[in-house]
């Protein structure tokens, strides 16, 4: 077993390394660099940028050097921990990070939890008798709304329920300025602040994201019909739902949890829509204006979290297939 | 319907949050006649703009360059009529051009109380020669020195006629004492590093979130502020009007026209049109075929129909470019130039019967190129259009490696030696790489205008430049574009400046316009 175990951290070691080099040239071959400090909008800096000006700054951040340098001060830099300083911005990356990581992590795990619940129930329900009529129209509505890409669901939920119906504030994040008590009043007041200008964000990704959970659960469920525990539960006289829950819940546990897996790497790339529309103040915001501006430093670090990230939340599936497998008797390569 | 109307909705028996100013409550009554002095505006621009020291603002569009002019000062500043004194009361120029002595304004002081010198303002130029301010390089300074106790002595390299406009007017002074120890001022953070003497002072800003808050500083040498307290966030561009609407924030802009039949009929909002500061132009390589001839150049100019598409994309009426670059309405621009009406026939003659299929790179977002496609294709150029976002469009233009390519940018409302700067290869900002033109008469005006002081001499070789543009076409301007600045008119007063604030930058939040003349 132990056997198994290190070669499987043998493995994403190997990864986790690849990850810091990709991160470190991706950012690299994009066309343009750093120094062009071009906001779009046609409101272009009006800055007379000298060449010469240029070079120095060229100096400053070691953009002139070889190749080979910057990525030995790279490596070097994060062997300290270091994440570097940004360009586009007056701040190390590090702490652009930490002012932004829990707007994102808040988000994102709040409506993965939430898409989980809502898709998985929603999917057993339908797969309990597939085929019905209930169960076309959700099968289809959900393939629809898997298909609609994040920004078109965000705008549309913008355009209907803040600008139109006038619910919710235009913007998330929280109001700007505002300043609350310190008691738990005034953090109560923070926290409806936040979760009013939250709800439409989170209900984006919910929205994307739950549609793919009940397909799931859905498909699985409906492939457990007929199996003979699921006979002998109903023979048993066993409530419909403590079957779902007890019984067929764990039986479909393998393939949610390999799409869970999936969908984690995906999230990153729709909170950079979801942050863009909704002006959250979050790492996917900073990872558009960073993109656009080619803030190498920082694209490095966003780049490095969000792989490890996903590394290390497939290594910890990884760990759990492993205990699965060997419940079940198989073993896994 | 604001957030915070929501919010007390939904904070149930918990008391609502301290809103320090509520949507549409007004602390103070719109005074009936001169500007209105109110104790808060809400600005929604769209970025954070970095700190608010010289050396980290940034230099991605005006945001910065114009929030640091509320908390430094310049030794000249523009009011709606010109250069005017402000940190200098009085300069005199050397005869050969090549060194100013400015004699400086008595009782000013920085925000934290000490005294404002001709020593700080000696140090600042010293001090930028090793450590750049991004948005206004000054390279032709050779050196500055304090010659007395109230009197500064600045040496160029070679005469620059936009010294006193571009330089003194758009270059922070710093204060010695805060910054004579820092070497790295990149990465300074320190307490004081925001010190500056101008008419607010800077006291919280939120990096994540974009915020920012100024408050009035009192004792300021020019007067006490009318707004007690300056206050900016970011805002996407599509929620800019929307927020202002809202009643979330006092100001914001947008290049949309259409916001003024938008608000014709809003009692609250008023809407404030800058001079067409802008320009939206088409880049020809003329050292490529088919635009090394500039009749094909013209024939581009001849076959658009550049009042439609200012029209169909501004949403409003069309400002059609001038051929000779710098705008209309602006202090340098020509009026009597060569134009360009839309005639397909004399295009279709000046192709000779040719046809061309080209490139043109444009951003991923721009809507001309559609528009184009068609009026170019009805006199036989067949256009590809490559679409990129700005800092690929900027390396490409860089490299030379385009036919044509379409930019939108500002700064060309203020002093016109960007001109010369563009074609001489010494501006490497985004949008004048691929600045393409060989063309000896053009570069000998360029020179000759650059080292000329008197402006009425100056401003007939500028003339005479824009002749020369106009005809040989690098480059054509498409339309100007005006920015509507949407404005609650108890909160601010807008103002004009002679070019555009500092070096063309279309706001209307001159200081002066918070501090009244």
């Amino acid at each position: 077993m132990s056997g198994d175990v290190l070669r499987l951290a043998g493995r994403y070691a190997v990864l986790a390394a690849a990850v810091v080099l990709l991160n470190f040239f991706i950012p690299r071959l994009l066309p343009g660099d750093p120094l062009t400090f071009s906001s779009g909008e046609g409101l272009d800096a009006s800055a007379p940028m000298s060449a010469a000006a240029k070079e120095q700054l060229r100096v400053y951040y070691h953009l002139d050097e070889p190749t080979s340098r910057q990525l030995l001060a790279y490596l070097g830099d994060l062997a300290r921990g270091d994440l570097g300083w940004s360009i586009a911005r007056p701040s190390s990356v590090g702490a652009l990070i930490a002012a932004r990581l829990w707007w994102t992590l808040g988000l994102l795990l709040v409506s993965l939890g939430v898409s989980l619940v809502v898709g998985v129930s929603l999917g057993l329900a339908a797969g309990r008798r597939p085929g019905r009529r209930g169960d076309r129209l959700l099968v289809s509505g959900m393939a629809a709304l898997a298909a609609v890409p994040e920004f078109l669901v965000a705008i549309g939920l913008l355009a209907v329920f803040s600008t139109g119906l006038g619910w919710v504030p235009l913007l998330g994040g929280q109001t700007a300025f505002i300043s609350y008590g310190g008691d738990a009043s005034g953090l109560l007041s923070r926290t409806l602040d936040i979760v009013s200008r939250l709800t439409l964000p989170a209900a984006t990704l919910v929205l994307v994201g739950a549609a793919g959970f009940v397909l799931v659960a859905r498909d699985a469920a409906a492939g457990t019909q007929g199996a003979p525990w699921l006979i002998v539960a109903r023979a048993k006289g066993l409530r419909e739902r403590s079957i779902a829950v007890r019984h067929v819940l764990p039986n479909i546990a393998f393939p949610l949890t390999t799409y869970l897996a999936l969908r984690l790497g995906a999230l990153f790339g729709g909170a950079l829509v979801v942050e863009r529309v909704f002006s959250v103040p979050g790492l996917g915001l900073l990872a558009y204006q960073s993109i656009r501006a080619r803030d190498y430093p920082v694209l490095q670090a966003l780049f490095l979290l969000s792989g490890l990230g996903v590394l290390v939340a497939n290594f910890g599936l990884e760990l759990l297939y492993l205990r699965l497998d060997r419940r079940r008797g198989t073993s896994h390569a | 319907m604001g957030g915070a109307a929501l919010l007390s909705g939904c904070g149930g028996g918990a008391p609502a949050p301290t809103v320090e100013r509520a949507p549409g409550a007004r602390a103070t009554s719109p005074a009936t006649t001169g500007p209105a002095r109110s104790d808060l505006i809400r600005f929604a621009w769209w970025t954070d703009v970095g700190a608010l020291t010289p050396f980290q603002v940034s230099t991605a569009g005006p945001g910065g360059a114009m929030l640091l002019s509320l908390v430094y000062d310049t030794l000249t500043w523009k009011d709606e009529k010109g250069v005017v004194p402000w940190l200098a009361s009085e300069w005199t120029t050397a005869e050969d051009g090549r060194s100013y002595t400015f004699r400086m304004a008595d009782g000013v002081s920085w925000h934290d109380g000490e005294p404002l010198t001709a020593q700080d303002a000696a140090f600042s130029f010293t001090y930028y020669a090793t450590h750049p301010y991004r948005w206004m390089p000054t390279e032709v300074v050779e050196s500055a020195e304090a010659t007395g106790e109230r009197e500064v002595r600045i040496q160029l390299k070679r005469p620059y006629a936009a010294f006193i406009g571009d330089i003194a007017g758009i270059v922070p002074i710093i204060p010695r004492h805060v910054w004579e120890d820092v070497a790295d001022p990149v990465k300074y953070s320190g307490a004081n590093a925001s010190t500056g003497s101008g008419p607010y002072k800077f006291a919280a800003h939120n990096e994540a979130e974009g915020t920012y808050r100024l408050t009035a500083n009192a004792e300021y040498w020019r007067g006490r502020p009318k707004v007690a307290e300056w206050r900016q966030f970011a805002v996407p561009a599509e929620a800019r009007v929307a927020i202002v609407r809202q009643g979330e924030a006092d100001l914001s802009l947008t290049t949309d026209a259409s916001v003024r039949d938008l608000l014709a009929d809003d009692a609250r909002l008023k809407v404030f049109e800058t001079a067409p500061l802008s320009l939206v132009r088409l880049v020809f390589n003329t050292d490529r075929p088919p635009f090394d001839r500039k009749e094909v150049r013209q024939a581009v100019a001849y076959a658009l129909d550049r009042r439609r598409i200012a029209e169909t994309i501004t949403r409003g009426p069309a400002i059609v470019g001038s051929p000779g670059v710098i705008p209309p309405e602006t202090p340098w621009h020509n009026p009597a130039l060569r134009q360009y009406t839309l005639d397909a026939a004399r295009a279709k003659e000046l192709m000779g019967g040719r046809k061309y299929t080209v490139k043109l790179i444009a951003d991923t977002e721009a809507r001309e190129p559609d528009l184009m496609a068609p009026m170019l294709e009805a006199v036989g150029i067949t256009l590809q259009v490559l679409r990129v976002d700005p800092p690929t469009r900027a390396q490409l233009l860089g490299e030379g490696a385009f036919q044509m390519a379409l930019t939108a940018h500002i700064g060309v409302g203020g002093d016109p030696d960007y001109l010369r700067r563009w074609y001489a290869g010494e501006e490497a900002n985004a949008f004048a790489q691929g600045s393409i033109f060989n063309n000896a008469e053009f570069d000998r005006l360029g020179e000759e205008q650059t080292t000329t002081l008197d402006p009425a001499r100056r401003r007939s070789i500028v003339f005479k430049m824009q002749e020369i543009l106009a005809e040989q076409l690098p480059t054509l301007v498409l339309y100007h574009r005006r920015f509507y600045w949407v404005y609650d008119p108890h909160a601010f007063t807008p103002m004009t400046t002679w070019g555009g604030v500092m070096n063309g930058i279309p706001f209307p939040n001159n200081k002066l316009a918070l501090i009244g003349g």
